[in-house]
Parts: structure tokens; C-alpha cells; sequence
């Protein structure tokens, strides 16, 4: 035990030594804070000075002097304020030297300075001289502490804050980006996020959760972590993590759903980025699960007639009273698949059919059977339209009316799959008619030019006969009439050679 | 009593006095020997250039030129017009034959020296027409102003304006403008149913008269008959009658053809659209293509395909001219440099047209 609390003793006294030596060599802090200014009070608390490093780290000169004149000795590389990217710089020639970094100990990765003038941040500033930010915008100059430190300025809890100095400055992302919102703040604190991180979560996202920290690109860079194609999978950093999510009690699988989705296949497969990735339901920076009775709206942004349509049908209010998610009831959430026939009707896997039954709600029974027959009619008439056009065309006839009016049918079974959201037979009666005439005219067309093909090709071997016969007929004309001259004149006429 | 039409010739003769004629008509031989077979084509040739004539008036009733209508009035023709399909496909595919007979005729003309005195006006006359071809090929590809048409003539009137000097004008001329538009479609409408016929017309008339009034050429190494005198046919009925029955092998060939492998029409042409790939001219005209392809894009200081543009036109020129510098054939000797010229032509145009068309 003695000897253990030797040991104790001797690291302790090796660490005030050390420290000793660091603070009694800095003659600059000496000097300054007798000056009492704000830099020196700051630097006292300052994670760099803890790791030996003197103001003359940054600034130059010669730090074991009391002397100002050797002190600020410009020889000795004393270089002021550093100002514009010469802040960046400095910085630079510790954080952007891996080996360097290794001997302090520290567990910051190197290479910021590069990152940072890749980023959007990275670009020149209004005044042309310098990047739009330093390393001190966002870390400050003196007292800087490390980011897991609740006093830095990038602590999870402080980030919203130091970026929304600017962010949230209009006269200012005027000047860079005038359509650029700089609302995003007010609808961060609404958000589920912004609500945790109010109240001192640091475990929620905040912007650099999503946006990075020195590696920041425009949303419209492809490889930014919140371009459409690849939000999905930046949020799912935390909300796929079971671990990290455990206490907040939602589900970690949307993400698995959403990739197998109609929706994810669209925008992760296809790469279209009009289809809605999590922030397009969710929002962004005001994040959080819509409400059981704006569920419509959401999807509505996109699905703008399909919800018109529901919201004025018999189903909107009893929906409303049975407290269901509108368009999620029938459709999921982040699992939307596609939406075949198969979900109107009767059938067990038709929706309708946990509602409606022939004993219970009777007369939604007969209108989601009668629809679903409606809607099958139709892509029935439709597909057997197409087989007969394509093989027409297959045979080399002209079908262009044919296609236009499939075009026609093709648009009304979309626009019936609209309308199945009215839930009105008659409504539904009315577009599916329209594509049923079209279909009708599509296969009438088709039928004339397979019917024209055949008759083409009788009347190719009628034509074919006869000029062959007629061809024959005058071979055998010919070999009789010379066979004729042969006899009439004993020597075949000549004429003078020319 | 004496037949109908023994009536009506009496008719007639008694006042246009057709006797000459027939006499003349009468006596007109046909050599006979071992390349006889070759003077059908310009027969042939003459058979479908008439079944052009009378399927282009058709398509006349019913094409309306013009940017707006030309693509729609062709769509119209091929599927709603009774046979409509039938004349389109039939005037295309006769386009081609055609091209491909008079291409015969004319290196089967060359292959015998048949150019040779007396016979210099009616090879121009040949070849004048035979350019006027390709020029008809040229103007009625963009009619149905279609993709393929409309980038193909994009293509071919580029070239031509890379001739020096007056390469410029004749584009701007051509294209009715600096681009290919519908200002381009009537002006080749223009030349294909109204100018180049009215010249055609002419140069088949004089080049038929020339070929009745001379008679047939026959080889100069065809040996002579015993007596000095060559074995003969006579053109009356004998030889008008195998011509009837190859123009009506032709007609079949042709049927089959519109019927099985009838002309698409494409897509309409969108000058905003980017060209298909692998845009190719039409098959008469790839060996040239082919060739602009393969000269270097400098040749000693000059532009390759100005340089290959001129020597295609003084290739064509000295070709049209060659009954004035074949002496040796003109006196009646065999000359066998010709044969090789002619040869390496052959040659040369076929393996290219394969390379174009393949690659």
C-alpha cells in the first residue's frame, strides 16, 4: 500500500514539475497577465498550454525572454495576430502534421485545414482575401478546450449556437446565399432533436451530427452526407444504432424498411432524387414523426390529388374518429410498397378488407368489391390491348393510333388508381370507361393491322401467281416464236460487223 | 374484216406514217455473245426509273412538304391509305434497284469499252444521268423528314460544304439557310419531283434516241463470225420480249420485298435532338463516307477531307471523260489498263461499302 502511494506521489510531483517548467517558461503569459487582457486569462484554461504548448506557439518569437524587444523578435519568427488564413495556417502546422499530433498525445485526428478548404466553408469570402472561416470561427482563439469539454463552443450542446452565429445572420447569408433559410435554428428547437439537445442531451443529432464539422459540403454535392441519396443512410447512423437509440424506445428498423421500399428503391437504387428520402416526411432541421392526422399532408406534398381525394371522402372522418394514420393505414410508413390491384377489394390481402366485411360496414364491402372490378377490367383490357399492339408492330404494321390510344388507356388506369382514393364507384366508373374506350380503339386498330398483315400477304402470292405465269407464259412465247424463226430462216440473221 | 388493232395502227400510220419506223424497228439487231447478258440491265434500269415515275406521282397525292406535315402525311399515307404502304415501300425499295442496276449498266458499259466512238455522248448522257440518281437518292431520303433523314442530310451537305471556295455557297444553297430546316425539305422537294426529272427526262430521251439510232456496242475481243458477220437477234419482238420477262421477274422480286421488308419510317426528325448513333448515308454513298474516315485530318497542309472531296470529283470527272482519253479503245485496240482501272473500282467501292456497313 506504501509503496503504491509512493508511486502516486512521484507521478503527481513529476506532473507539477512538468507543468511548472511549462508555465515558468512562458514569459509571455507572465507579462500579459499582469496586463490583465482577455487572451491571457483565457490561455490559462486553454487545452493547448496544458500540452507545454507557450503563446509563442502560435505567435512566434521567443517565449523564455522577459525581454519585449527578444520577446517580439520578428527573427525569432514573432508574427503578431495572425490574421485572415494565416489563423488557419498556424493551426495547421501542428493539426495537419499527423507525427506531430502524435507526440501531444492527442487523439484529434490530423489533416482539418485540408477538409476544411474542400468544405463549402472553404470557399473565398465576400472580401476576396480569405476563406469564409478560420479554425478560431468556430474553436475560438485562446481558451480553447476539447470538444468533449461542455465550455467548448463545438460540444454537442453548443454547436446549434456557434454555427447559428452566422446561420442565423440574414444581412449575412445574404451576402453568400440569399435563398439559403436562416430559420434554421427556430425549427431546430421544434424539432425532437432540438427539444432533447434544449434540455442538455448531447447524445442527439445537432448540425454537425449531419452536416460534419470541417468536411461541410452544399446539399447539392453528391457527396455530402445530406444530398437526397444520402440522407437515408446519415440518419441512419444513429437511428439504425440499437445501442445508441435504446433509451429513446423507438424502432432501429427504418431504415431496412424504407431501403426495401417503394420510395427507397426509387431514390437508393434508381438514384431519383425526386423520390423523398427521411427528410422529405420528416423534415429537416424541425425532425419528427408527423401526426396520426396530418400523415395526409405529408404525403400529400407529393400525393397532392390522392389526398384532395381522401380528404373529402366518407373515410376522412372515420379515420379522424378511429384515430388512424391517414395514407399509413393503408400504405405503411416506411415501408410503402408498391400499390397493386391487390390492395382494393375484398380479397384477405386487400386493405379494405379489415375494415369492411359482408357483415360489418356492408356498404364499403360492395363499393371496395365493386372498384377493385372496376380497376382489374380495366388493366386486364389494357395488358391483352398492348400484347395485341406489340405483336402488330412485331409483324411490321404501322400502329401509331394504336400506341397513342394505349397512352390514353395507360394514363386513365394511373388516373383510376387516383381516383380509387374518392372512394365513389361512380367517379372511378367514369375514368375506367374512358380507358376502357381506349383500350377498345387500341385493339380494334391492332386487330385491322393483323387482319391487313394477312391479307398483304394473300395478296402478295395472288400477285406473285400471276406474275409468274405471266412470266412463264412469255419464256414459253419466246422459245416457240424462235423456235418458229429457226424453222422459217435456215441461218440465224446477221448483220454487218461495225 | 381486219383486227381492232391492225385498224387503229392503219389509223395512225395513215397519218403519222409509222412505216419508217417500223421498218427501221424491223431490222435493228441485237448482238448475241458470251456478255449479252449484261445489256438487260439498261433495261431494267429504264423499268424501275418508270416504276419510280409512277409511284412518285402516287406519293405525290398525298405528301405534303413541309416541316409540320411531311413526317404526319407519309404516317397517314402508310396507315390509313388504301396500298398507301404498298406504293411507299415499292418507290424505296425501286430507289435502291434502281441504283444498284444503273451501276451495273454503267461498269458493264465501261468493262466493254462500249464508250468508245461513236458512242462518247451517250456515256455522258449515261453518267449524267446516273449522278442525277444518286442526286434523286440524296433529295427523297429527306422527304419523310424523319431521324435518320434529317441527320443524314445534316451529315452529307456538311461535306459538301467543305469544298473549297464554293463549298459555302452551294451548302447555304442546298440547305435554303446556314442549317438543315424545313426551308431544306421544299427546296429538295423542289429538285426531286420538279428539276431533276425535267433534266432526267431530257438525258433519257437523247441517250435512248442514241442507243436506237447506234444500236447495240459489242465486245471489241469478241470473235467475228466466219463470214465477217456476228450473230444477232432481232430487237424486234425478240429481244423487247426477254426484257418484258426480266422486268416482270423484277416486279415479283420487288412485291416480295415491299411486302416482307416494308420501309420503316422512324421517328420524326427533332432538330434539337442529338444525332443516333452510328449514323450511316445511304449504301451507294458509304464508300465515300468510309473513305473520308480513313484520310488524316492533315495531309500535307491541306484538309484531308478537302483533299478527299477534290479527288472523289476528279475521280468522277475523269470517269465521265474517259471515251476522250481511251484512245487505244477508240481505234478499236484492246486496252487492258482500263480493265484494271475499272477493276480496282470495283474492288475498291465494294470492300468499303462492307467496312461501312458493318462497322
Amino acid at each position: 500500500m506504501n509503496r503504491m502511494m509512493l508511486r502516486l506521489y512521484c507521478l503527481f510531483a513529476l506532473g507539477l514539475w512538468s507543468a511548472g517548467v511549462v508555465i515558468a517558461d512562458d514569459k509571455c503569459l507572465t507579462c500579459h497577465e499582469t496586463l490583465g487582457d482577455n487572451p491571457s486569462t483565457l490561455f490559462k484554461h486553454d487545452i493547448h498550454r496544458t500540452k507545454g504548448i507557450t503563446c509563442a506557439g502560435c505567435h512566434g518569437g521567443n517565449a523564455n525572454s522577459d525581454e519585449m524587444d527578444q520577446a517580439m523578435d520578428k527573427n525569432a519568427g514573432f508574427i503578431g495576430v495572425p490574421k485572415g488564413d494565416q489563423i488557419s495556417q498556424v493551426c495547421a502546422r501542428c493539426h495537419s502534421n499527423a507525427e506531430k499530433m502524435g507526440q501531444f498525445r492527442a487523439s484529434v485526428p490530423a489533416g482539418q485545414l485540408e477538409r476544411l478548404e474542400a468544405s463549402v466553408h472553404g470557399s473565398l469570402a465576400t472580401s476576396g482575401k480569405e476563406r469564409i472561416a478560420q479554425c478560431s470561427t468556430c474553436h475560438n482563439a485562446h481558451g480553447i478546450v476539447s470538444v468533449r469539454n461542455p465550455a467548448s463552443p463545438v460540444y454537442p450542446l453548443n454547436v446549434v449556437g456557434t454555427c447559428t452565429t452566422c446561420h442565423a445572420n440574414a444581412a449575412y447569408m445574404r451576402t453568400y446565399n440569399p435563398s439559403l433559410p436562416v430559420d434554421q435554428l427556430d425549427k431546430y428547437r421544434t424539432s425532437v432533436h432540438g427539444m432533447r439537445n434544449g434540455k442538455g442531451d448531447p447524445k442527439v443529432a445537432e448540425c454537425a451530427s449531419c452536416h460534419g464539422s470541417h468536411d461541410i459540403l452544399s446539399v447539392k454535392d453528391v457527396k455530402s452526407a445530406v444530398y437526397p441519396t444520402n440522407i437515408p443512410s446519415t440518419c441512419s447512423k444513429c437511428h439504425s444504432d440499437a445501442k445508441h437509440m435504446k433509451e429513446y424506445k423507438i424502432p432501429t428498423d427504418q431504415f431496412e424498411k424504407f431501403s426495401k421500399s417503394v420510395h427507397g428503391v426509387a431514390l437508393l437504387q434508381k438514384q431519383d432524387i425526386s423520390a423523398p428520402a427521411c427528410n422529405s416526411c420528416h423534415g429537416n432541421h424541425g425532425a419528427g414523426p408527423p401526426g396520426v392526422s396530418s400523415v395526409s399532408n405529408v404525403c400529400g406534398t407529393c400525393h397532392a390529388l390522392n389526398a384532395e381525394l381522401f380528404s373529402s371522402s366518407p373515410h376522412k372522418k372515420a379515420f379522424d374518429e378511429r384515430k388512424l394514420p391517414e395514407c399509413e393505414t393503408c400504405h405503411s410508413n416506411h415501408e410503402i410498397i408498391v400499390a397493386t390491384n391487390k390492395l382494393l377489394g375484398v380479397t384477405p390481402e386487400a386493405v379494405c378488407s379489415s375494415c369492411h366485411s359482408p357483415s360489418q360496414n356492408v356498404k364499403g364491402y360492395a363499393v371496395a368489391k365493386a372498384m377493385r372490378s372496376l380497376v382489374d377490367s380495366l388493366s386486364t383490357e389494357e395488358q391483352q390491348a398492348i400484347a395485341l399492339v406489340r405483336e402488330a408492330e412485331q409483324k411490321g404494321m404501322e400502329v401509331t393510333d394504336a400506341e397513342f390510344k394505349l397512352r390514353d388507356a395507360h394514363q386513365a388506369r394511373l388516373q383510376s388508381r387516383t381516383t380509387v382514393h374518392s372512394f365513389d364507384e361512380a367517379k372511378l366508373r367514369e375514368v375506367v370507361l374512358k380507358g376502357l374506350n381506349a383500350t377498345t380503339f387500341a385493339s380494334d386498330e391492332a386487330h385491322s393491322a393483323l387482319d391487313e398483315y394477312v391479307f398483304r400477304r394473300i395478296g402478295l402470292g395472288i400477285a406473285t401467281l400471276i406474275i409468274t405465269i405471266l412470266a412463264i407464259s412469255l419464256y414459253l412465247y419466246i422459245r416457240r416464236l424462235e423456235g418458229r424463226q429457226r424453222l422459217g430462216e435456215k441461218n440465224t440473221p446477221t448483220f454487218p460487223q461495225r | 374484216m381486219k383486227p381492232l388493232w391492225r385498224r387503229l395502227y392503219d389509223w395512225v400510220d395513215e397519218r403519222v406514217q409509222l412505216g419508217g419506223l417500223v421498218e427501221f424497228m424491223g431490222k435493228k439487231y441485237v448482238p448475241i455473245h458470251r456478255h449479252s447478258v449484261w445489256y438487260y440491265f439498261g433495261g431494267v434500269s429504264l423499268f424501275l426509273f418508270l416504276i419510280q415515275v409512277v409511284t412518285g406521282i402516287l406519293l405525290l397525292l398525298y405528301y405534303k412538304a413541309g416541316e409540320e406535315y411531311a413526317f404526319e402525311s407519309i404516317q397517314f399515307l402508310m396507315s390509313k391509305v388504301q396500298f398507301g404502304w404498298l406504293i411507299r415501300s415499292i418507290h424505296s425499295w425501286t430507289a435502291n434497284l434502281f441504283i444498284l442496276t444503273a451501276m451495273i449498266h454503267m461498269f458493264s458499259v465501261f468493262f466493254e469499252k462500249s464508250y468508245r466512238k461513236p458512242r462518247e455522248i451517250t456515256w455522258v448522257t449515261g453518267m449524267l444521268m446516273f449522278f442525277l440518281a444518286l442526286g434523286f437518292g440524296f433529295s427523297g431520303y429527306l422527304l419523310p423528314w424523319n431521324e435518320l433523314a434529317f441527320f443524314a442530310t445534316k451529315v452529307g451537305t456538311d461535306i459538301a460544304g467543305i469544298i473549297p471556295v464554293i463549298g459555302k455557297p452551294v451548302m447555304i444553297f442546298l440547305r435554303g439557310g446556314p442549317e438543315v430546316t424545313g426551308a431544306t425539305l421544299t427546296r429538295f422537294f423542289g429538285f426531286h419531283v420538279a428539276v431533276f426529272p425535267g433534266i432526267f427526262t431530257v438525258l433519257l430521251g437523247i441517250h435512248l434516241v442514241l442507243v436506237q439510232r447506234q444500236g447495240m456496242s459489242e465486245p471489241l475481243d469478241e470473235p467475228t463470225g466466219s463470214e465477217g458477220e456476228q450473230k444477232a437477234m432481232p430487237f424486234f419482238p425478240n429481244f423487247l420480249l426477254r426484257d418484258l420477262l426480266l422486268w416482270l421477274i423484277v416486279l415479283n422480286l420487288l412485291a416480295i420485298l415491299a411486302v416482307f421488308f416494308p420501309w420503316e419510317l422512324g421517328m420524326k426528325a427533332d432538330p434539337f435532338a442529338s444525332a443516333p448513333a452510328g449514323i450511316k448515308p445511304e449504301w451507294y454513298f458509304l464508300f465515300m463516307f468510309q473513305t473520308l474516315k480513313y484520310i488524316p485530318a492533315k495531309l500535307l497542309s491541306i484538309d484531308g477531307e478537302v483533299l478527299g472531296i477534290l479527288l472523289f470529283a476528279f475521280a468522277g470527272l475523269l470517269w465521265t471523260l474517259v471515251p476522250f482519253w481511251d484512245r487505244k479503245s477508240s481505234r478499236g485496240e484492246r486496252n487492258r489498263f482500263i480493265n484494271y482501272i475499272g477493276l480496282f473500282v470495283v474492288v475498291y467501292i465494294m470492300i468499303l461499302t462492307i467496312i461501312g456497313w458493318s462497322t
